[in-house]
């Protein structure tokens, strides 16, 4: 299944390459510079924020144990938003990674406090890290609102960032993005089994061999990094890391050993294909691509819980 | 064997345990008895390196619990749980599967003698039959035996049951005790059923208020003073039972 997801995906990659606001001669797309600098850079970057959305989802909901956990609980997407909103409220739209770094930089802060108030010695409460996280992901969104009224003229810049875009992905983004994405999709995959007793509860996890507290702390740091690479590139699309890892679960069940790498492949697709659509179906005007992964996902997946409804 | 020296547990101003001592010998049963909220899961967590004594250490074959790792501890103590904890739908079969984690590498996939550990544990509790049971297609007490199923796959030498039959009717739980008594390792079980721990527990660690009231044979020890001290109630003993005096 891995080995066909895989050949899928290169397919899709290769048709998304295709399509978009300028169409190609035959043969003449491997010499234009809008196939190099513009689309595949775009293509890369979409799949590598697919599939790191997917496997920190699948890897939350793990290490949380509860099923309506996304990559986004742990306020990252909030603080990134808000670094992302003040970058473009000082103007530094054109500053290279100036709205991604401080994106990142704000994200990084967020989650470091969050844990901060979460850990208990050697120990991290995940109830708390989960209600802090959401806390202060309601605190940031009221101070964005408030920058927002205060600077209308710059509101359609900070929404049109908050809704997901890969419009202007570049190979820096990617560049930035893929050693993370690689290290720390790796580092999810290596605690698969561990993944799995932590769904039975951190004490019978460790009376099961698994050191619960390190596993946890190694897991958030690598998810925690590669989500906030992810949005501080290209803003917030949602949907994805919640809904993917139990769209898989509902077709090759609970083991993370298959969610992850399936998630990984299938979170890659998805947003492949929201991607192409979003600058496809207006062209050469663009949807939002946070939004499309909304509307093509909820059906989709309301479509799985139904069909396996049926099946018991 | 498993040595406990002073064990202290306190959280705040609250003192669950307050200084236990006791030698518990290999392959024995030992019933760990008290009424609610004395410290049984508490000493049990303490055992099987859950929890960390406010003072003192448990040994488990000579060495101290906190010395080894998670793995190597896992290889030595199984514990089930009071309550079985799933959120995700694993079958039966794959939850009994996670029992032989302490023996697995990473990346590597559950072996031929897995499999077959996993069918001879989950016969011994009667579960085989459930193996492609879903959490929510199972009763309280066939999820129970699927968690003991699972802890026996483990194949440690000592076994920490917390109320293992409280869930489980009649009949399963006299299967689960005589299978105990076979079994041939050290354990130690909750049991609020004096009469189940009576016989089929050879020794008895006795709680009250914190302290180990009683530690020794279960015979000597469920004598109607203790009982009455430790829970309140009036009893007797005939013809080798306790007989409450209603």
């Amino acid at each position: 299944m891995v080995a066909g997801l895989t050949v899928l995906l290169v397919l899709v990659m290769a048709g998304s390459c295709l399509l978009g606001a300028v169409d190609f001669e035959r043969g003449e797309i491997l010499q234009s510079p809008i196939f190099w600098r513009l689309r595949l850079p775009r293509v890369v970057m979409s799949v590598l924020v697919g599939a790191v959305l997917s496997v920190c989802g699948a890897a939350y909901q793990s290490i949380f144990r509860n099923p309506l956990t996304d990559p986004y609980v742990l306020g990252v997407s909030s603080g990134a938003s808000l670094g992302a909103a003040v970058a473009i409220l000082l103007g530094l739209e054109a500053v290279l990674w100036g709205v991604g770094g401080m994106a990142l930089a704000a994200a990084l802060l967020t989650v470091l406090f969050i844990y901060r108030i979460a850990s208990i010695g050697n120990r991290m409460h995940t109830t708390t890290l989960l209600l802090t996280g959401v806390c202060l992901t309601l605190l940031i969104s009221a101070v964005i609102s408030f920058l927002m009224v205060l600077n209308q003229e710059k509101m359609d810049a900070i929404i049109f960032w908050t809704m997901g875009s890969f419009g202007s992905s570049s190979w820096t983004d990617v560049a930035v993005l893929a050693p993370v994405a690689v290290v720390g999709i790796a580092v999810v995959l290596w605690y698969g089994r561990d993944l799995n007793l932590l769904l039975a509860g951190s004490e019978a996890a460790q009376s099961m061999g698994v050191e619960v507290e390190k596993v946890k702390r190694v897991l958030l740091l690598f998810t925690t990094l590669m989500v906030a690479f992810a949005v501080s590139s290209c803003g917030v699309i949602g949907f994805v890391g919640l809904i993917v890892p139990h769209a898989v679960r509902l077709v090759a069940g609970p083991d993370n050993r298959k969610v992850v790498p399936y998630s990984m492949l299938c979170g890659a697709l998805f947003v492949l294909v929201c991607d192409t659509l979003a600058r496809y179906v207006l062209r050469p005007s663009e949807l939002p691509v946070g939004s499309l992964t909304s509307m093509v996902g909820a059906p989709l997946f309301i479509y799985l819980l139904y069909k396996n409804k049926k099946s018991y | 064997m498993i040595t406990l020296k002073d064990i202290h547990v306190s959280f705040g101003d609250r003192t669950i345990l307050g200084g236990i001592d006791a030698t518990l010998a290999e392959g024995r049963i030992t019933a760990v008895m008290g009424p609610n909220g004395c410290g049984k899961t508490t000493l049990l967590r303490c055992i099987g390196g859950l929890l960390v004594p406010t003072e003192g250490e448990v040994l488990v074959a000579g060495q101290p619990v906190s010395q080894y790792t998670a793995r190597e501890l896992a290889q030595r103590v199984a514990f089930v749980r009071q309550q079985a904890q799933t959120d995700f739908e694993f079958s039966a079969f794959e939850t009994v599967l996670m029992g032989r984690n302490p023996y697995q590498r990473r990346l590597q996939n559950e072996s031929q003698e897995d499999w077959k550990i996993v069918e001879r544990c989950m016969r011994q509790t009667g579960t085989w039959e459930l193996r492609f049971a879903k959490p929510a297609q199972m009763s309280g007490g066939e999820l129970q035996r699927v968690m003991i199923a699972r802890a026996l796959a483990q194949e440690t030498p000592v076994l920490l049951m917390d109320e293992p039959v409280s869930n489980l009717d009649i009949a399963h739980q006299l299967d689960i005790m005589r299978f105990l008594r076979t079994a041939g390792k050290t354990t130690v079980i909750v049991l609020h059923d004096l009469n189940l721990a009576l016989h089929f527990c050879d020794d008895v660690m006795l709680l009250h208020e914190g302290r180990l009231l009683y530690h020794g044979p279960i015979a000597d020890g469920l004598t109607p003073e203790r009982i009455s001290t430790v829970y309140g109630v009036a009893t007797h003993r005939a013809e080798g039972q306790v007989i409450f005096d209603f």
